[in-house]
């Protein structure tokens, strides 16, 4: 190779090497599908139902096409009229939506057109002289509403319920009444946004000759989008390509191919094979993607007086907006990741995932582990209390173990969350200071979380593949179809990739997302992709470094067998003797006598079983993560304002393969848990976004960031690749609940509701005071 | 009518109505793509350029009201091969995810840094709070403006000396 | 093109005060551009919502006259078009002026207070934006100029209730040095809402020893405009200073806050404030 090579990047698993594509994006270089753009490329625009609930009785796009400048309209009867969702092997009663809606339009923003012109004014101006007329409909808002008898049925299910998971476990009944207290509580997990920077926006090219699509997009899961188009527009897969481009944040928001994807396809159909860019307004944003599900938790746990949980029985009522979308898996992650976390033996949780007319819901980072999260820690903080027992003592009774199967038959490996709680309490002096900063209208809160790697909900496998491709002069690329959207997989994986095969990361380039030329891959989500794209990539690794040796062995006459690749060299196992070095070895597979082309394939799909749905059952991940994450805030009694002193995070990673990365990840968690604890508020009015522009759904920014503490915990997995699990999602989930038991060990009050604002602080300090004059 | 903008040190003549914004001219008419947008209501931060040294954001310049201000964007930090100090501490601290937010707070750090070379934990929250990062919760930002500060006030050192 | 994110407009950029002041005059359908920070953003959504913008923006920013800060023994003179990051890095902001720091370092972020400039703020007609409040506090003189050309003058308190609204352009403030003011600013914003002020208010006092004079009390969150508490001012002038003083003169508030958007926090927020206000000055 010519390019100098780094000798302090051999053996890279667990150093923290610069990003591999960092260099384009700190000179403003890298290509987002933001930045896509082709002559002759037309803007395409969506035209959008301003009804909650309506049929749609007519549509004449004849004054829109007259139009000067207009180059292709599309409504459902240029369509195949076939439906689109995302749990389509579970439940397939919830693929529920077609890409332009038919015959009714279920929430304001739900697209029934588009439009492709030769600028922005023109499209839209077309978009208005499109004439469509509507029977408005009764609509519903709310759940509560929605689920009862008599309310509008916003799809052909009953009482706008798309799908109920009873989970029932052991004798909860009998459990409680065998409980010395039970404590009963109800909690609002609020609606949030993604947010991600880079809005969702695509270019689509339908090559009108050869029949084939091209999509460049912004996309956490190119191969599910594939699919989607590819079942929609009744293509082959091998004529629909997908190419993801460097990523501006998902969260959730992008795994799924949505209207905009299958309109720029058609309308450059239409349009005669001209390339057509869709780019969502910040406001379509709100309106038009996902969002996280708004969720009512009830629970209930009985306990001994010892503290040890009995029963916890309980109701979630999960808002889910028009369409299905992740709904029932977001659900069953809000009920089931407890058994994580918690030793239970008797349970009955029932779930409800509620249609209402308002903007679609679908996965977010956490997957209703987030909501969940909120209510089981702020639950558990109030029982220990109501026990007189400290919180953490609380936790440390019930934890799950390792090495132990929990009752719906999850298979916990390692298990690192005690340590996690035990290093998280130490650097936080948990007892030096919990309970003891009253005066100073200070407390401190814990709040602890499990995660797993990848769940089986796509089809019947999440298999991912990889392939490292090593050239002539010992230069390497990595294919995977893994989707890097900045939480550093594309590094990853190449470190991955290069400590399998020996040499230096200096030699890795990797090439991802891009369904023509990567292997498959489910795609970012669940915390997946260290753990399962990583295994591929150990096991492509492994069989491009096998060629070689083969190669070598034939050459030297000795056995593949006593031959390995270590830092650079091929050298002899038993008393390591340096054959020759890499370069030179990839010399001699090119070399007239062999011309072997090193190709290593690598396919990994994890042992573990789908939920049963019916039953609640199945071991989903093939590795668990864990993590405990403590809050310390300071109360301003006059203004009800919170700030958050420190926060400290203690995550079982396995194995760190990039330690700042990892950090990165936990610090961008706990950002986006505060957010969400204190700021993001997504808010409907009669089914209208209120708050949908970023003057009004606040984010995080560097003023009010607290000092944040990260403590990696390796449990060495003995599944994961060098021992790494994965990570990206735990830190959310407990964030809300420490600080909510922090803001109630600082000045007595619990706030159930999120947000937690400044005025709900005010009114529950006045209530407090108004309860002890009462009293 | 032709307006002439000077940017990253070049001249640019264009023609241009009037209604058009800095940032249109530079990701529509001159294929800067660097310079983003996320929000088109000032919020976001991820279109700030440096104009005459200050962080200022494209999305609500009108390109025409900027003649003879010397425009800065993320495409003009680097020299050659080099990368700017600023570039340079992102990559090392770990501050780089997503990208997104990249520039804008690239821009805003080295308006900033050249200003004041160490500033104080206050003064970096508040140079920065134009800039919405959604990935990296803000830590390894505020690594990565001191360590681009240190270098740069050796660099300011030496000039002096 | 992709992007076109506002109409068409006719730009003009007069280099001189009577120029622009006949340009705003002769024009019709015509919008001030002084920083943008305002003027742009709702051009910008007025488009989105497909309502007709203004045909003619005036840009003051090439006109030097406008800008800068300039001090004299008897008061400061802060220009219209002088930025806000400018009035706060001003090494002029000494006795009574020193307030402007803290109200300047508290408004929207950093970017934006490189654009948006102090005429701006005065005149962009939200009934909360940060500066009427503190200029009544500090008895400014406000000053205008028509297309007649001849400049007017008119205090504080008049300007935020009518002249805001004149078709005159505002071309400098002049505020009276007080070498012996006590001022306490707040302002509030409710976190998870839009960023501009819920309130601001300013208390200034004279202080002789203990006992309070020519107190003003200026708050900006009412339905119309800022404006001044009298009977709190009056009751603050017979008023000496001790810790219980800011309780005490919730008594005599008389402004009200209620407007329909007011809820529970805004009012409990606002008492909260004149408490705190009159408490650091007593101090």
């Amino acid at each position: 190779m010519k390019t100098k090579i780094n000798k302090e990047y051999i053996d890279p698993v667990g150093k923290s090497v610069p990003r591999i594509d960092g260099r384009g994006i700190v000179t403003g270089q890298t290509k987002y599908a933001f930045d896509v753009a082709f002559p002759n490329m037309l803007v395409g625009k969506m035209l959008r139902s301003p009804h909650a609930h309506a049929r749609i009785i007519s549509i004449d796009t004849s004054k829109a096409e007259a139009l000067p400048g207009v180059k292709a309209i599309i409504t459902a009867r240029d369509t195949s009229l076939i439906k689109f969702g995302s749990n389509e092997y579970f439940f397939p009663h919830t693929v529920d939506q077609m890409a332009l809606e038919s015959d009714k339009v279920r929430y304001i923003g739900d697209e029934i057109g588009a439009v492709a012109a030769v600028d922005e004014e023109t499209a839209d101006e077309a978009l208005k002289l499109i004439d469509v007329k509507y029977e408005v409909l009764p609509a519903v808002f709310d759940i509560e509403e929605a689920i009862k008898p008599g309310a509008p049925q916003i799809h052909e299910s009953m009482n706008n319920i798309a799908v109920i998971l009873p989970v029932n476990f052991g004798n909860p009944e009998r459990a409680m009444k065998e409980s010395d207290y039970v404590r009963e509580d109800r909690f609002w997990c609020s609606a949030a946004h993604h947010a991600a920077l880079e809005p969702h926006v695509c270019v689509g090219q339908w090559e009108t000759f050869s029949n084939k699509i091209t999509l460049w997009s912004s996309s956490q899961a190119p191969f599910k989008c594939r699919e989607a188009l590819a079942k929609t527009l009744k293509m082959d897969l091998n004529d629909v390509r997908v190419i993801k481009m460097a990523v501006g944040g998902g969260f959730g928001g992008k795994l799924e191919m949505l209207p905009m994807d299958f309109a720029a396809c058609l309308l450059s159909k239409k349009a005669n094979g001209l390339p057509v860019k869709i780019s969502y307004s910040r406001e379509e944003e709100f309106i038009a993607s996902r969002r996280k599900h708004g969720m009512i938790y009830k629970i209930k746990t009985g306990v001994k007086k010892d503290g040890t949980i009995m029963a916890i029985t309980g109701e979630v009522l999960a808002d889910g907006g028009a369409y299905c979308s992740y709904g029932p898996t977001v659900l069953a992650a809000a009920i089931m990741r407890i058994f994580m976390v918690y030793k239970i033996q008797h349970f009955r949780m029932s779930g409800y995932r509620v249609y209402t007319n308002t903007p679609i819901s679908g996965a977010m980072r956490g997957f209703g582990g987030v909501q969940s999260g909120f209510a089981i820690e702020s639950h558990m903080d109030m029982i220990a209390k109501d026990l007189g027992m400290d919180a953490v003592e609380f936790r440390l009774k019930n934890i799950t173990t390792p090495n132990m199967v929990t009752v719906n038959k999850m298979v916990l490996t390692t298990n690192g969350l005690r340590e996690c709680i035990e290093k998280a309490c130490a650097a936080a002096q948990w007892t030096e200071k919990r309970g003891k900063q009253k005066k100073l209208c200070r407390g401190m809160g814990i709040g602890i979380a499990a995660d797993v790697m990848g769940s089986k909900m796509y089809k019947s496998h999440e298999s991912a593949g990889s392939i490292v491709k090593v050239e002539e002069d010992g230069s390497v690329y990595l294919f995977t179809g893994a989707a890097d959207t900045g939480q550093g997989s594309n590094t990853a994986l190449s470190q991955i990739a290069a400590q399998e095969l020996g040499v230096s990361y200096s030699r890795i380039k990797c090439k991802a997302g891009d369904t023509e030329i990567t292997p498959f891959d489910t795609g970012s989500f669940a915390s997946r992709v260290t753990f399962i794209s990583g295994n591929a990539t150990v096991l492509a690794a492994r069989d491009a470094k096998k060629q070689i040796l083969d190669i070598v062995a034939k050459d030297r006459d000795l056995s593949p067998d006593d031959l390995d690749i270590k830092a650079e060299k091929v050298i002899v196992k038993k008393d390591n003797s340096v054959l020759m070095n890499f370069d030179k070895a990839l010399e001699l597979c090119s070399s007239f006598n062999y011309g072997k082309q090193i190709i290593g394939r690598g396919s990994y799909n994890p042992k573990t079983t789908p939920i049963d749905f019916r039953t609640g059952e199945g071991n989903v991940s093939g590795s668990y993560g864990f993590e405990a994450q403590i809050a310390e805030v300071e109360v301003n009694k006059d203004t009800g304002q919170v700030k958050i002193l420190a926060m400290w995070d203690a995550h079982d990673i396995g194995k760190a393969i990039n330690p700042q990365s990892v950090e990165a990840q936990i610090e961008g968690s706990l950002a986006m848990g505060i957010g969400y604890t204190f700021y993001e508020d997504l808010r409907f009015k009669n089914g209208r976004v209120a708050n949908g522009n970023f003057a009004n759904y606040r984010l995080p920014r560097s003023i009010g960031t607290p000092p944040m503490h990260t403590i990696l915990v390796e449990t060495n997995d003995p599944e994961g690749p060098f021992g790494a699990k994965g990570m990206g999602e735990a830190s959310l989930l407990p964030t809300s609940a420490a600080i909510a038991n922090a803001i109630e060990d600082a000045i007595g009050v619990r706030i159930k509701d999120l947000p937690i604002t400044p005025d709900k602080i005010i009114k529950a300090l006045k209530e407090k005071e108004t309860q002890k004059i009462l009293s | 009518m032709i307006v002439s903008l000077t940017i990253n040190g070049q001249k640019h003549d264009l023609d241009l109505k009037g209604h058009e914004t800095l940032l249109e001219v530079l990701r529509d008419r001159l294929s800067m793509t660097g310079t983003k947008t996320a929000c088109q209501e000032s919020e976001c931060g991820t279109c700030t350029v440096m104009i005459n040294g200050r962080a200022i954001l494209s999305c609500i310049t009108l390109a025409i009201n900027r003649q003879g201000d010397d425009i800065t964007t993320i495409e003009g930090l680097a020299k050659g091969d080099t990368l700017h100090p600023v570039q340079q501490a992102f990559l090392d601290c770990g501050a780089v995810q997503c990208g997104f937010c990249i520039p804008g707070l690239i821009m805003s750090t080295t308006a900033l840094l050249e200003k004041n070379p160490r500033p104080s934990q206050e003064e970096i929250e508040y140079a920065l709070d134009g800039n919405i990062c959604r990935c990296a919760g803000y830590p390894k930002i505020f690594d990565a403006v001191r360590a681009a500060g240190k270098v740069m006030s050796k660099v300011h050192e030496n000039k002096n000396q | 093109m992709v992007l076109m994110l506002l109409n068409t407009l006719t730009f003009h950029a007069p280099k001189t005060i009577p120029e622009a002041a006949r340009l705003f005059a002769d024009l019709k359908d015509v919008k001030i551009l002084a920083g943008g920070t305002f003027l742009l953003n709702s051009l910008k959504l007025l488009k989105t919502k497909g309502t007709k913008t203004a045909a003619h923006v005036l840009s003051l920013a090439g006109i030097q006259d406008l800008k800068g800060i300039t001090v004299d023994p008897k008061g400061l003179t802060i220009r219209s078009m002088t930025t806000i990051t400018d009035i706060f890095e001003s090494p002029h902001l000494k006795d009574n002026f020193q307030v402007l720091r803290t109200v300047c370092r508290n408004i929207s972020t950093t970017p934006i207070r490189n654009m948006a400039t102090f005429g701006g703020n005065l005149t962009c007609r939200y009934t909360w934006t940060e500066m009427p409040a503190v200029l009544i506090a500090l008895d400014a003189r406000m000053h205008f100029i028509g297309p007649d050309g001849i400049p007017q003058e008119t205090g504080a308190e008049d300007f935020f209730k009518n002249a805001a609204r004149t078709d005159k352009i505002f071309t400098h403030a002049y505020i009276p040095r007080d070498t012996g003011a006590s001022i306490a600013y707040r302002r509030v914003k409710k976190m998870s809402d839009v960023d501009v002020p819920l309130l601001s208010l300013c208390v200034k006092t004279n202080l002789k020893g203990k006992q309070w004079s020519n107190t003003r009390v200026s708050i900006n969150s009412t339905t119309v405009f800022a404006q001044r508490d009298i009977l709190l001012e009056e009751f603050l002038d017979r008023s000496q200073s001790h810790p219980k003083l800011g309780e005490e003169a919730l008594k005599h508030l008389t402004v009200s806050i209620y407007d329909t958007r007011s809820s529970e926090y805004k009012q409990h927020m606002f008492r909260v404030c004149i408490k705190t206000a009159i408490e650091e000055i007593s101090r």
